[in-house]
């Protein structure tokens, strides 16, 4: 199509956009208005008042064509030209920036690899595009990965990098080219950054100082055949034996339809195989696999497809995830306003879950109260329901049973929705007489925490209804309701358990809450019977059923449902609940040089931030040495401490932050970091035109692709960037005016001849 | 471990003549008016009114006590049930009802007003065979010195206790009695020793201190202030069956009959002290069993 253009218009159409169209006869206007009516006046007179045998309507079409003609011998007469700025040979400078990053070995160019393309265009001496660039300017390359820097010469690149930084490599040419006259910038890449930053501010600073970004895409822009393990979601930490469902995105190409094996490996142990059918082409697969992490400490996890024949890139077939497996008790309190059977059956279910340091606190008369505690009997609880912050925030889960809100102090109430939302805790609220409305829960504090609605004050008289408990779509797949090895005979499972009693009749969730189990019994129907929601920082669960210990007493002796239940659930409460002392690196896996970057968060034993206090991170590497980097407050942000240090090892390195205030040990955390070469490279590595055409149009630059590059040289050049000189092309001499001028004539002359007005 | 000592005496007198005279002006949590202990003789004998809101429990002739379960509407609506154990055995099979049902009803009442157990005010018979049972984790049974289970009823009992229930044992006498009880809960338990619960354990922390195991005689000895043992029973024992976790599956109270000093609470010639210890101990076992 560009050179049909051409063919016609003489130029190509880059030409006609960089060029700026006028006339460049020597005549002024006012003679070229009374040539022109000169001409046509006479020519509409003569055809008027012509009479004959034609019709009013061949003279119109007649005296058309012949103005029109005239018209076009007018247009080519008043010199027509195209004003170019061109730069000045070897008097601009010229960037070159190669991708010198891993997925640049792809061999996806016809057979060839990107990088061959690299050192076919600058690598060899008798390369046309290269003398051509050579003659025109005097030429700069760099070579760019995470980082760029300057080359004499690209045979020398590796392409080993492991990160494709765009917007890093255009503001470091720019910056080093901003002294000489650039004619503007080549992008040699596959596009692919995978850095997830903004490209806005580097373009910025190329369209202010009118730098023209030329990029050249290397590379297709979708792999004929591909499956690719796009994303997996995991938490960073889970408590030992702790039930996980991860969500693992699958996309592919060529592959529609066929049935792969998902597999995950706990520090390459098989720990479950799912299989999944691969989605229809340019679509996502978003898989749901369970597993338990059953070895303490961290733990590299892998979720992986097997390659499969044909594949282009089988590098980007896995991913891994460090989680890290914790083998320490968390502490819940469990509050029951009466003694009640779910007591000691939820204490038995959860006895043998050594992650599980359940205390009891029930009531047994007024103001009596029997405690179960497991540390310092003789001091906790005497007085009943903590009444401090400090108390109730050293446990990370509260169960709420069967109390009524006003046992509470209006300030006990407050405490415990503070528990949610500033501490972190996750709030478990069991059915019972004494709970939900039916305990005077509607429009206290703790209402507006609960994932349901509690409407009114006063309760449905006497309701109490026997529910089957039903698992919902959510339910299918959460880590709470899983009862088998697969989601699908967890699902079978929920179908076969017996029946459970509710007091509570509890039917609406709040927006942004989530239904797991929901019960069906004769004339009642939707009700909820597990819900949660995420409350500030924690998170808050209602269970509004009374007797769950029906699934232990009423199934067969071998059954574990019930202690399963009760273990997923306290477990997924209480995950991710914070301490008083944070830390985690920004990424859980880090280049080799690369910098590990530390954020702390700080707080006091009632939650409350701590800024400006000593927070010392010590750094242990794989071989044992020990690296102490202070952290500082960001000032921005309430209790945020950061730190950067500088890995000199590969492997796993463990981070241990402890806080002191007045000299005092406030509290510690550890967290761990991979230091790995990231196979980030072969994700996403198809050649990315849309981000390098945003980058051209933004910056006044061009996209080329291998089969349209040879004119690179010479579309650069028409650029007003950099030391130019102005040139006019003619366009009178164009074929395209000549073939309508025959046209047109020819028109005319069949039309008479056709007329019989010849 | 008890954080308030309660002035128990005086809390279950007054307890007892609220429901004797019945005081419409209390503040405290008055029972069911259905709640009738004072059955009368032809309605115990005939085993009591016929009322179709009462599923029926298969009649035994000449056992004491209506025989029916829970009324359907209250059934899952309470959270513990005084379940009282029906099972076959040598008088006629009609041990299992002695001092039914005005024993449980008084029970009830007391456990009721001093605790804040969420409790059905009526008796509730239950076959040890019948798969109801399992909705009950908490079971009575008495003159078990007379118990003689079939194969199915120690099938029941087993899974029972096994799937978490707990079987709380009262009022048998003497060397012979002991044998034969003996001999049937080794039939259900084969795996697991009876033995005795030692007076730290924390069973007898639960609500009230318990310090000392107390004999506590029959109506008949109690009145009368003669002896407070039968038989050859002279030493009162409590004693248990603890599963593989430790945790406490049957509790046998043996020479001591605290289900007559839950009955006869009212009679002006029963000693009080018996009746505040049989309290004490039931109470305390009921919400040991409950939060374990």
């Amino acid at each position: 199509m560009e050179s049909l253009f051409e063919f016609l218009f003489k130029y190509r159409p880059l030409i006609f956009e960089r060029g700026d169209f006028m006339f460049s006869a020597p005549w002024t206007i006012y003679v070229a208005a009374v040539v022109g009516v000169g001409l046509l006046v006479p020519t509409v007179l003569l055809y008027s008042r012509a009479r004959g045998k034609s019709r009013p309507i061949d003279r119109t079409v007649l005296s058309g064509l012949r103005i029109l003609a005239l018209a076009l011998l007018l247009f080519s007469l008043f010199r027509p030209v195209l004003v170019l700025s061109t730069v000045v040979p070897q008097k601009n400078f010229l960037g070159i920036l190669v991708d010198d990053s891993r997925s640049m070995r792809l061999a996806d160019a016809d057979g060839a690899s990107r990088s061959s393309l690299v050192r076919q265009y600058f690598g060899a001496e008798d390369s046309e595009l290269l003398s051509e660039l050579a003659e025109k300017f005097i030429l700069r390359f760099f070579r760019f990965s995470a980082e760029a820097e300057r080359i004499h010469d690209v045979s020398t690149m590796g392409f080993t990098g492991n990160k494709t930084d765009l917007g890093r490599a255009l503001s470091r040419a720019r910056q080093e080219l901003a002294s000489v006259p650039l004619a503007g910038l080549v992008l040699m890449t596959d596009g692919a950054d995978n850095t997830h930053e903004s490209l806005e501010e580097p373009l910025l600073g190329l369209r202010a100082r009118s730098v023209p970004v030329y990029t050249v895409g290397l590379g297709q822009e979708e792999f004929p055949r591909d499956v690719e393990v796009s994303r997996v979601e995991t938490p960073r930490s889970v408590l030992l034996g702790a039930s996980l469902v991860v969500d693992v995105t699958v996309t592919q190409s060529g592959y529609t339809g066929s049935t792969v094996d998902l597999i995950v490996e706990d520090d390459g142990r098989i720990v479950n195989t799912q299989q999944v059918e691969l989605p229809r082409e340019g679509e996502v697969a978003t898989v749901r696999i369970p597993f338990k992490a059953t070895e303490p400490g961290p733990r590299v996890f892998g979720f992986r497809i097997a390659p499969l024949d044909g594949e282009l890139v089988v590098e980007n077939n896995e991913q891994e995830a460090l989680i890290v497996v914790e083998d320490h008790r968390k502490k819940i309190l469990y509050f029951e306003g009466e003694p009640r059977w779910e007591i000691g059956f939820l204490r038995r279910a959860v006895a043998e879950d050594e992650n599980l340091e359940v205390t009891l606190l029930t009531r047994t008369a007024d103001n009596k109260f029997y405690r179960i505690l497991f540390d310092n009997p003789d001091e906790k609880l005497v007085g009943g329901f903590p009444t401090t912050r400090e108390e109730l925030f050293e446990y990370q889960g509260l169960v709420l049973g069967s109390a009524e809100a006003s046992f509470f102090t209006l300030d006990q109430l407050r405490m415990i929705a503070d528990f949610v939302s500033q501490r972190g805790g996750g709030l478990l609220m069991l059915g019972g007489r004494r709970a939900f409305v039916e305990g005077g829960y509607a429009e206290t504090p703790i209402a507006d925490v609960l994932p349901v609605v509690l409407e009114g004050t006063d309760a449905e008289e006497d309701f109490l209804a026997e529910v089957q408990v039903s698992v919902t779509l959510s339910g299918r797949t959460h880590p709470i309701t899983q009862l088998a090895e697969t989601i699908d005979e967890s699902a079978a499972r929920w179908e076969d358990l017996p029946p459970l009693m509710t007091v509570n009749r509890i039917t609406e969730v709040k927006p942004g809450a989530t239904t797991l189990l929901e019960g069906e019994g004769p004339g009642v129907s939707d009700q909820i019977v597990l819900a949660y929601q995420r409350y500030g920082r924690g998170k808050s669960l209602v269970l509004p059923v009374r007797d769950l210990w029906a699934w232990q007493m009423r199934t067969p002796l071998e059954d574990m449902t019930h202690e399963t239940f009760w273990r997923q659930l306290l477990r997924w409460a209480i995950s991710g609940v914070p301490d008083r002392v944070r830390v985690a690196s920004v990424a859980d896996r880090v280049a080799p040089e690369e910098a590990i970057e530390l954020v702390g968060e700080v707080e006091d034993d009632t939650y409350l931030k701590v800024n400006n206090t000593s927070v010392v991170a010590r750094v242990t590497s794989p071989s044992g040495m020990v690296d102490s980097v202070a952290m500082d407050w960001t000032v921005d942000r309430d209790g945020e401490y950061r730190a950067a240090f500088l890995p000199r090892e590969d492997g796993l390195h463990k981070v241990e932050v402890s806080a002191l205030e007045d000299g005092e040990f406030l509290a510690s955390d550890a967290s761990y970091v991979r230091v790995k070469d990231p196979a980030r490279e072969y994700f996403g590595s198809e050649m990315q035109e849309a981000t390098l055409r945003r980058i051209a149009d933004e910056t006044g630059g061009r996209f080329y692709t291998p089969s349209t590059v040879s004119t690179l040289a010479e579309d650069i050049s028409f650029t007003e960037s950099g030391t130019t000189v102005v040139e006019q092309r003619d366009l009178w001499d164009m074929p395209i005016i000549f073939m309508l001028l025959m046209i047109l004539i020819s028109t005319e002359w069949g039309y008479r001849r056709l007329r019989g007005l010849v | 471990m008890r954080l308030i000592r309660p002035t128990f005496p005086v809390f279950l007198v007054s307890c007892l003549a609220v429901s004797q005279f019945g005081d419409p002006g209390t503040a405290l949590q008055t029972p069911d008016p259905s709640a009738d202990f004072a059955l009368s003789f032809a309605e115990a004998r005939n085993g009591g009114p016929s009322d179709p809101a009462f599923p029926t429990v298969r009649r035994q002739w000449g056992c004491r006590g209506p025989h029916h379960g829970v009324a359907e509407d209250s059934l899952g609506k309470y959270e513990f049930y005084f379940t009282r154990t029906i099972y076959s055995g040598y008088r006629r099979g009609c041990s299992w009802s002695v001092d039914y049902p005005r024993a449980d009803r008084i029970f009830l009442h007391g456990l009721r007003r001093m605790t804040v157990i969420d409790a059905y005010d009526m008796e509730n018979p239950v076959r040890l065979d019948d798969p109801e049972l399992l909705r009950f984790p908490f079971i009575y049974a008495l003159e078990v010195g007379a118990m003689g289970l079939t194969p199915s009823e120690e099938e029941g009992l087993r899974n029972y206790l096994l799937a978490g229930g707990f079987l709380f044992v009262d009022d048998f006498w003497g060397t012979y009695e002991w044998l034969n009880f003996e001999r049937e809960i080794s039939r259900v338990l084969p795996e697991y020793a009876v033995r005795e619960i030692p007076l730290d354990h924390p069973v007898f922390r639960t609500v009230y201190d318990v310090d000392s195991i107390v004999q506590v005689p029959n109506l008949g000895n109690g009145r009368s202030g003669w002896r407070t043992h039968e038989s050859d029973g002279y030493v009162p024992h409590v004693r248990g069956i603890f599963d593989d976790n430790d945790r406490l599956m049957v509790a046998v109270h043996w020479n001591t009959d605290l289900g007559d000093a839950w009955e006869w609470a009212d009679d002006p010639y029963y000693p009080l002290k018996y009746s505040n210890y049989a309290w004490q101990v039931a109470i305390n076992f009921i919400v040991y069993a409950m939060t374990h």
